[in-house]
């Protein structure tokens, strides 16, 4: 027996269970959106309105820009957003509010498997027709468009794509008699045993959610699969128990081993670790361009003074790990036609320049290299480079919450390498099968 | 109530009697009605809408589901996670009980009494419960920091260093580490029911004890002690329910890690239900947590219960 | 448990008497008094010592916190985070709204929780045994699950994203404890007390007002301050069910220090330490009615 979780649906039940005070009880305010699924109802609504999880200063960017197009295409958008706590709360929220009838017309998310569930709830409105209309394959990245494409639909649009690498503190690369940036696995090796001998940390990274020392597993993943073996074990086309994934999962215990990650790293928090390398107390970080307003800029340090590099794989192409953010329309939406509209003004090169997006997925819309002089040359150089979605959002949750058990029994030495991708191999088959 | 007749009176006076032995009747129904209303609306109807889903294999998003009968319940005794947690709920239950109820009777028999500058002391020790979350887990989390942390800074200060360790970043430590800002934020509950039951004690009793020579020992166990009770059982009750329920702290400062270390029922069924997209099955659990906890509250609403039985 | 006291109890009922003053002369003269203080002050540094960070944070800029660490001494002072922090957290708005939340809904649900209980404790109310089941209920059921049911329902009520709508949900999670802790409290006011009013020809509600809410004035006040901290704090609710930045509270506009990347650790410091003033206010306040001050304490036989 299916139960259908509409509106009316879940009236009925109230109505039956509860004494008729509750149902009387319609009070005044916003009219009901149309109950059960799919469609709109009468003509389409020019009151919109966007949610995000934007903050501060890029907020109210968002908001002028946003304004402007009101102004030129008629409509009245109203801003949300919830800042914070990445992707835990705001998923959560928005959930809800698709739940209850009252979803927002256009949101933000990210791409991969946390953007997923809102498309195969079809929640999420299927936008190949404006992509065809608005000529985004042109305009956008096209791995990032792969990001936001879900099981052959493209739901959603992209406007970042933001590639992780290693950014390094040149003061103590120096100290460490370090004199190039490592190309090769076995030189980032070298890199750091010279850094710990000068009396550093090589690397910055906590554990406390799993996705941050992760970063370091999936660079050691991709260097010992390389690129072909790498997607399919994503996808759970091929096994990972095989020495592949045991010689990362060998080298990721010895970064521990060895002392080049700290002690105790698994419980720190990345948002204490990462800005570590600027504070003098890491070497380098595994990080994306972010990094440059976030932590150094706002630590009143000079770009000059620090460095990015891709993390050497060996292989080619050489691939970085990354992640893609864009936006989706709710299926339910009052007005998808001008939503869609929206969203292509905001992925105009232009303004995605007035808006200081630091990794913009447009083209032609790179980050000022008098501002932004890190984030510049990363756009030039790597971020031109294929990359691979980052672990976590290539899993759904739950897979990726049972590497991370996997990732901290590892590194505190519970089990072995060998065990370790034997139980990765069990996680990602049970999903794959799924 | 019964109408007054004159005839008969012998009859009705005892038909009167027992209507009123009965119960309140309206008169206690005015009284209970606003808060029953309330309650039953916003509280009870919306909790059994949700246990409804415990039976299904509801996504929490989509719009349709399945209905698959006790199939969720079969499924967690075979959920290791779940083992885990319910170990690490029952370890977490005794010990934020004991501690800040230990702590909390003694502060508040010390804070009724002769120290000075009270106002400001109950201030201190309950000020901890006042703060955000977001504040409590930063600040311990940077004391519990191995490299730069206060608490390992200080073991090192006097000679303990060996004993410095990534408290919040190993099996074995993690789920003690959480408990300590666990009692620190606990105390102040007992301490303030504690204070208030103290001002219900005739204090007579006291100085009649003291003029036949018991010591402040024997009047504490022979006097306090008893008096207290009702307190004990509302403040045990209460911490209890409390303690098993916890989320908030675990999940802000360890995040259910490392691995599942640190995972309790709480936290665990919020991940199913909100980030797994899971909610049948995280319902389950939060009915298997409810039904925990009422079990455990049956002896207290019994002894209240029981008491006025006409 | 009105007969629990094993030394010899009271033959007829007193008066209910004024309690004296904090320090109640029944002991004779405090010596060790300041011995205990003075362990208590050190024990009650101790305990505070955690809070030092969260201060050393708000009084620092955000570049020196960034550049040097949170458990670094600050290099550079300031108090421009406490401006800054006002208008980051959108206080002006976010004040008003917990404010009317508190005033509003605190000593309502503190009144109707006092109601119900006084139903259960005295006036045997009929299934009593059964809705203290149900109020137990309410303490124990995670309220994460009930969030899509109380946003549904608040919908079709027209309620969300409204201050006012918030008052329902919050009464509903705040009777549980309050009424348990009530009852409690109430069941050990003798009966006799009771009874004598009933004499006097009093009905409940009089009773209620002039006799019982009168001598269970700690039990009051513990209960409104739990109650206050516990609606000034509250998270969940008001984040699913308020969006417009208008109708946040405190602890939502708490967020907004919270950026994708990184924290704005200072000024959440700060905004940290200007949300808590008016609960520490409160509570300083209301903590005397708690002990001595104008309580009417009954006598217990």
């Amino acid at each position: 027996m299916t139960g259908t979780y509409t509106r009316r649906g879940f009236l009925g039940l109230s109505a039956a269970a509860v004494a008729a005070g509750l149902a009387a009880c319609t009070g005044g305010g916003t009219a009901p959106a149309p109950a059960g699924q799919g469609g709109t109802t009468g003509p389409a609504s020019n009151d919109l309105r966007w949610f995000d999880y934007e903050s501060g200063e890029s907020l109210e960017r968002l908001k002028e820009q946003i304004v402007k197009f009101d102004a030129q295409a008629g409509t009245t958008t109203t801003v949300d957003s919830l800042p914070g706590s990445g992707a835990a709360v705001y998923p959560d929220k928005l959930r809800t509010e698709l739940l209850g009838g009252k979803g927002p017309d256009v949101w933000r998310i990210w791409g991969g498997q946390i953007g997923a569930p809102f498309v195969k709830a079809k929640q999420a409105m299927d936008l190949t027709p404006y992509y065809q209309k608005f000529g985004w394959d042109s305009r956008i990245n096209t791995e990032a468009i792969e990001g936001m494409t879900f099981e052959g639909v493209k739901a959603g649009v992209p406007f970042t794509a933001r590639g992780i690498g290693a950014w390094y503190n040149k003061a103590l690369f120096e100290k460490a008699g370090i004199t190039a940036e490592p190309a090769s696995y076995a030189e980032l090796e070298e890199a750091n045993e010279k850094i710990l001998a000068a009396g550093t940390t090589p690397l910055g990274t906590g554990g406390k959610y799993g996705w941050h020392i992760m970063r370091l597993y999936e660079y050691l993943l991709e260097t010992s699969a390389g690129p072909e073996l790498h997607d399919k074990l994503l996808t759970g086309q091929e096994s990972w128990d095989r020495p592949e994934v045991v010689t990362a999962f060998t080298n990721f215990k010895k970064w521990q081993d060895k002392k080049w990650i700290a002690e105790g790293a698994l419980g720190l928090d990345p948002t204490d670790v990462e800005p570590q390398y600027v504070q003098g107390k890491n070497a380098y970080t595994i990080v994306g361009q972010w990094t440059e307003p976030e932590q150094i800029q706002t630590a009143k340090k000079d770009s000059a003074d620090f460095g990015v590099f891709q993390l050497p794989t060996g292989h080619t192409p050489q691939r970085h790990s990354g992640f893609v953010e864009g936006y989706m329309i709710n299926v339910k939406s009052g007005n998808p036609d001008k939503s869609a509209e929206l969203i292509d003004f905001i992925v105009q090169p232009e303004t995605q320049k007035a808006l200081k997006v630091g990794s913009s997925a447009v083209a032609g819309a790179e980050p000022d290299p008098k501002e932004s002089p890190l984030s510049y040359e990363w756009s030039q150089g790597p971020g031109k480079q294929p990359f691979y979605t980052i672990q976590d959002q290539a899993f759904p949750k739950k897979v990726a919450d049972q590497y991370f058990s996997i990732q901290s029994d590892l590194l505190q030495g519970k089990i072995t390498p060998e065990e370790a991708a034997k139980q990765m191999q069990a996680a990602v088959s049970a999903w794959a099968k799924g | 109530m019964g109408t007054a007749t004159l005839e008969a009176p012998a009859v009705d006076s005892a038909v009167v009697r027992r209507r009123r032995r009965r119960d309140g009747g309206l008169q206690a129904w005015l009284f209970a009605l606003p808060a029953l209303a309330v309650y039953v609306i916003f509280l009870v109807y919306p909790a059994l809408t949700s246990v409804w889903f415990s039976f299904t294999d509801w996504d929490g998003l989509s719009p349709t589901y399945n209905v698959v009968g006790l199939e969720n319940y079969i499924q967690m005794p075979k959920d290791p996670v779940v083992i885990q947690a319910m170990i690490n709920n029952i370890i977490w239950t005794v010990v934020t009980i004991f501690f800040p109820v230990v702590i909390g009777l003694a502060l508040a028999m010390l804070l009724n009494g002769k120290v000075r500058g009270k106002p400001v002391l109950r201030l201190i020790f309950y000020a901890p419960a006042v703060l955000p979350l977001v504040a409590i887990a930063s600040i311990w989390g940077w004391l519990y920091n191995p490299e730069y942390g206060a608490i390992n800074a200080f073991l090192r200060m006097i000679g303990l260093g060996s004993l410095a360790q990534p408290w919040l970043g190993q099996d074995s430590t993690a789920l003690a580490a959480v408990m300590v800002p666990g009692i620190w934020l606990r105390v102040g509950f007992p301490m303030l029911l504690y204070l208030a039951a103290l001002q219900g004690i005739n204090q007579e009793m006291y100085e009649a004890a003291t003029v036949d020579g018991a010591t402040k020992s024997q009047q504490f166990w022979h006097i306090t002690m008893p008096s207290l009770k009702p307190a004990h059982y509302i403040v045990l009750a209460l911490s209890l329910i409390d303690s098993f329920k916890v989320f908030d702290l675990i999940y802000a400062m360890t995040y259910g890690g490392p691995g599942t270390a640190t995972q309790v029922m709480g936290t665990w069924m919020y991940f199913n239900v909100f980030q797994y997209y899971q909610a049948g099955y995280g319902t389950a659990i939060a009915v298997v947590i409810t039904v925990i906890a009422i079990a455990v509250s049956i002896p207290y609403v019994r002894s209240q219960t029981k008491e006025h039985a006409v | 448990m009105s007969s629990s006291a094993e030394v010899a109890p009271v033959g007829t009922l007193p008066d209910a008497h004024v309690a004296p003053t904090e320090e109640p002369s029944r002991e004779p003269k405090p010596k060790g008094g300041i011995g205990l203080t003075i362990i208590l002050a050190l024990v009650a540094l101790v305990w505070l010592s955690p809070l030092v960070l969260l201060v050393t944070t708000a009084l620092r800029p955000l570049s020196d916190f960034v550049a040097n660490g949170a458990l670094s001494w600050p290099q550079e002072w300031t108090l421009q985070n406490f401006a800054d922090a006002w208008g980051v957290g959108n206080f002006a708005t976010t004040y008003k709204n917990s404010m009317f939340l508190l005033i509003l809904k605190v000593p309502l649900g503190v009144l109707i929780s006092a109601m119900l209980a006084f139903a259960l404790a005295k006036l045997r109310l009929r299934f009593g045994t059964a809705i203290m089941f149900a109020v137990f209920l309410g303490l124990t059921i995670p309220i994460y699950i009930t969030i899509v049911p109380v946003f549904v329902l608040l919908r079709t009520m027209g309620a969300i994203d409204s201050v006012p709508g918030l008052v329902g949900p919050y009464l509903a999670f705040g009777i549980p404890f309050e009424v348990l802790v009530l009852q409690s409290f109430f069941r050990q006011l003798p009966d006799e007390l009771i009874e004598a009013a009933k004499m006097d020809g009093a009905g409940p509600w009089r009773i209620f007002f002039t006799l019982i809410l009168p001598l269970s004035t700690p039990a009051l006040v513990t209960v409104f301050i739990l109650d206050a901290v516990s609606t000034w704090n509250e998270f969940l609710f008001a984040l699913i069910l308020l969006s417009s930045d208008a109708h946040k509270t405190i602890p939502v506009g708490l967020l907004n220090f919270q950026g994708q990347f990184s924290n704005n650790n200072t000024g959440l410091a700060a905004g940290i330490l200007i949300a808590v003033v008016p609960i520490l206010i409160a509570y300083i306040f209301l903590q005397r009615w708690i002990v001595g001050g104008l309580t009417a304490g009954a006598t217990k036989g």
